[in-house]
């Protein structure tokens, strides 16, 4: 069991409290096998979708440039980047030893990601409007495969985060509870790196 | 308690300590900066209608020197300590591009067998 002792005064406060027990050490280096093996999952998604991308069966089918809006992509895409730099504004005060500005960044967190599930659940709702339905063709259901897949790591990653504003709420922070903020962020900031190349190479080189 | 057991950093002490997160988070700030910078660049060159070739080689170059800015900075992957970490990010960075390969070489582009 790790460290329990809360309010830990700013001159024994670790360097790394995220490191400072074995546990927090194990918890970091295998959520990293765990990101690892994401981005196995991400890679044989996305590869699903660039294969059978604008590949439809008859041109009756709604295709990459006549769904795609840039400036909702472009607005989904700074919500989630600057969520995860108010992810490491939380990381940053926990290495302070500052719990009530850690909160806070965390919440500014979750709201901005709510923001951008908010407008994925709007476009993917406007897409079926329009006829791309999960069924219309494989190159619709890879779409939403890779964009769902997403969305739900997104969806698990708001939760979690919301369950750890709450379950510190009372108890602050130890090197136990600094090692699971530390966990959620990292997972926060990977869920940006697959953004990234979802609007890159989903959105951008969709259109051109 | 063991984990605890350092011994109290005097004020001069922690204050370094602080000025070091401070700067470290001027770093942070920086690369989010670039950030923002490559996704407008992006989105730019796009809505500009240059030539498809060069828009798709800048776009994946900007998108992967992104999520190394991520990786490195707000992961923490730059830090010491962080040897297995990158050994297991470029295994799974390694299968990534193998798969985007095979499924497009295969599925798609490549001509039927036997059409040759």
């Amino acid at each position: 069991m790790a460290e329990m002792r809360y309010n830990v005064p700013d001159n024994q406060w670790p360097d790394h409290p995220e490191r400072a027990t074995l546990e927090g050490k194990n918890k970091q280096l295998g959520f990293w096998v765990f990101l690892g093996g994401e981005t196995v999952l991400f890679a044989s998604l996305f590869a699903t979708y660039l294969a059978l991308e604008n590949s439809v069966p008859s041109d009756d089918h709604l295709l990459t440039y006549d769904l795609f809006q840039l400036e909702l992509a472009f607005v989904m895409t700074m919500f989630l980047l600057t969520s995860s730099l108010t992810s490491v504004y939380a990381v940053y005060h926990m290495r302070n030893n500052n719990f009530a500005k850690m909160q806070i960044w965390l919440i500014v967190t979750v709201l901005l990601g709510a923001g951008f599930l908010a407008l994925e659940i709007y476009e993917f709702s406007h897409f079926v409007e329009l006829g791309h339905t999960f069924r219309s063709s494989a190159f619709a259901s890879a779409f939403y495969f890779l964009l769902g897949t997403h969305g739900f790591h997104v969806a698990v990653g708001l939760v979690w985060i919301t369950l750890l504003i709450l379950r510190n709420a009372r108890r602050g922070l130890s090197v136990y509870t600094a090692a699971k903020v530390n966990t959620a962020a990292l997972y926060w900031h990977f869920i940006d790196v697959v953004w990234v190349f979802i609007f890159s190479i989903v959105y951008l080189l969709g259109v051109i | 308690m063991a984990e605890l057991n350092q011994k109290p950093l005097t004020d001069v002490q922690l204050k370094q300590r602080k000025l070091e997160r401070k700067i470290e988070m001027r770093h942070h700030v920086t690369s989010f900066s670039l950030m923002i910078f490559l996704t407008f660049a992006a989105f730019a060159m796009v809505a500009l209608e240059l030539d498809p070739l060069i828009i798709t080689a800048a776009v994946i170059v900007m998108a992967l020197v992104q999520v190394i800015l991520q990786f490195y900075y707000f992961m923490h992957m730059k830090d010491k300590g962080h040897g297995f970490i990158r050994l297991f990010m470029l295994v799974g960075m390694y299968f990534a591009i193998a798969f985007v390969l095979c499924y497009v070489l295969i599925v798609w582009i490549g001509l039927p067998i036997g059409s040759v």
